[in-house]
């Protein structure tokens, strides 16, 4: 690969100015367009979902089938009440949307939706409504409603705007900064579930500490291992997600991250996005 | 007196580590060290996961032990009905993937 300097004097010698001919210019767009193809729907060029619609997931794995819509799950609204361990640890949701198919059948047995939305169990002394049983009749359809909502007027319990009125704001995301939220106190994630949750072992103090970045114009990253086990615990990130057993050893570039690998498996999708550099690359200038 | 006081301990001692009773007794069975009624399993599983919080602390025995642990479970909790499989098969497979990692990262370091 000859260096710029080269094929500056290159095209100097040969009095050409360093313009694209129609073959480098059809090779540059197949490139661009493989690229583009490789990381189809996980650019950050996509469209920014508004506050309310941001950790929104739509599940649609057998819905349809039954004669329902789609369930709209909000985030938002789940990660102020339970921590994210509770639900991906102890319920057993998986990280990724769509992947656990829950059933109504699962439900009804009182797992996934149904190890809350089963009618008797409560938070903050409300009684949380019944998950939607695979047969529905008239009466239950209302009920079912409210998370098979999607494309539906549905009156919800909980409105997104009245929800984070008095919630610490951020830019990005919901909006909202949870982390500050809970430290005042705001918030109070729930993270053990009678018959759900196992009673564990107190949490090993886990150290912070800093990852370097790659680029000269960006500081290094300080990775805050407690703030992340405190809400997810140890096995949500280990190994599924992080696999490396050795600090270091593993280079996390931002393509990765951008394409739903690594921090990009929370990041972006519910807990705040990408766009927010200066979250993660809080070391300070030397 | 004496006599009944020993009598009662060694009778605790017996119930203590009767095979199945507890996690103690059931060091005496055969095979692996470990067998449990079917209803148990729940109990087996809390007890083998309710170590992930300190799992980068424990030591390689006890890390080895678990998982030998998860892979026994794992059979018994395949013969149960397809909800209660699917949502434990996973969330034990979480506590062995951990422990794994943790062994793991012992071992190479």
């Amino acid at each position: 690969m000859p260096s710029r300097s080269k094929q500056k004097k290159k095209s100097e010698a040969t009095g050409q100015a360093m313009i694209l001919s129609p073959k480098r210019l059809f090779v540059t767009l197949i490139i661009t367009a493989a690229a583009l193809l490789a990381f189809k729907g996980t650019a950050p060029a996509g469209r920014i979902p508004p506050p309310d619609e941001y950790g929104m997931v739509v599940i649609r794995n057998y819905s349809q089938k039954a004669g329902f819509a789609p369930v709209v799950f909000d985030h938002w609204l789940h990660r102020a009440m339970y921590t994210c361990r509770l639900c991906h640890v102890d319920v057993g949701f998986a990280m990724e949307a769509g992947a656990t198919k829950i059933k109504a059948e699962n439900n009804s047995k009182g797992f996934y939706c149904g190890s809350c939305h089963n009618g008797s169990r409560t938070h903050n002394k409300k009684v949380i409504f019944a998950a939607c049983p695979g047969t529905a009749g008239q009466e239950d359809r209302t009920r079912c409603d409210r998370c098979h909502s999607l494309g539906r007027e549905v009156k919800r319990d909980y409105e997104f705007a009245s929800f984070i009125k008095d919630l610490p704001r951020q830019t990005l995301g919901n909006g909202v900064d949870w982390e500050e939220a809970e430290e005042k106190g705001l918030i109070k994630p729930v993270d053990y579930l009678e018959g759900v949750s196992i009673k564990r072992s107190s949490l090993a103090a886990q150290k912070d500490f800093s990852i370097e970045s790659k680029s000269t114009w960006m500081t290094d990253v300080i990775f805050s291992h407690k703030k992340h086990a405190v809400w997810n615990g140890c096995e949500v990130c280990h190994p599924e997600i992080f696999p490396s057993v050795r600090k270091g050893t593993v280079k996390y570039t931002m393509f990765e991250i951008y394409a739903g690998e690594y921090c990009g498996v929370c990041h972006d999708k519910v807990a705040f996005p990408l766009l927010d550099c200066q979250r993660c690359h809080t070391k300070p200038v030397r | 007196m004496k006599k009944t006081a020993l009598f009662i301990t060694l009778f605790i001692s017996w119930a203590l580590l009767l095979p199945g009773a507890s996690p103690a007794g059931r060091l005496f069975l055969p095979g692996n060290g470990y067998a449990f009624a079917e209803e148990d399993w729940r109990g087996e599983f809390d007890s083998i996961c309710a170590k992930t919080g300190d799992s980068m602390e424990l030591p390689t025995e006890e890390l080895k032990g678990l998982i030998s642990r998860c892979d026994k479970l794992k059979e018994v909790i395949g013969k149960l009905d397809e909800s209660t499989k699917k949502v434990f098969s996973k969330r034990l497979q979480m506590c062995r993937d951990l422990y794994a990692f943790a062994l793991e990262a012992k071992e190479k370091k």
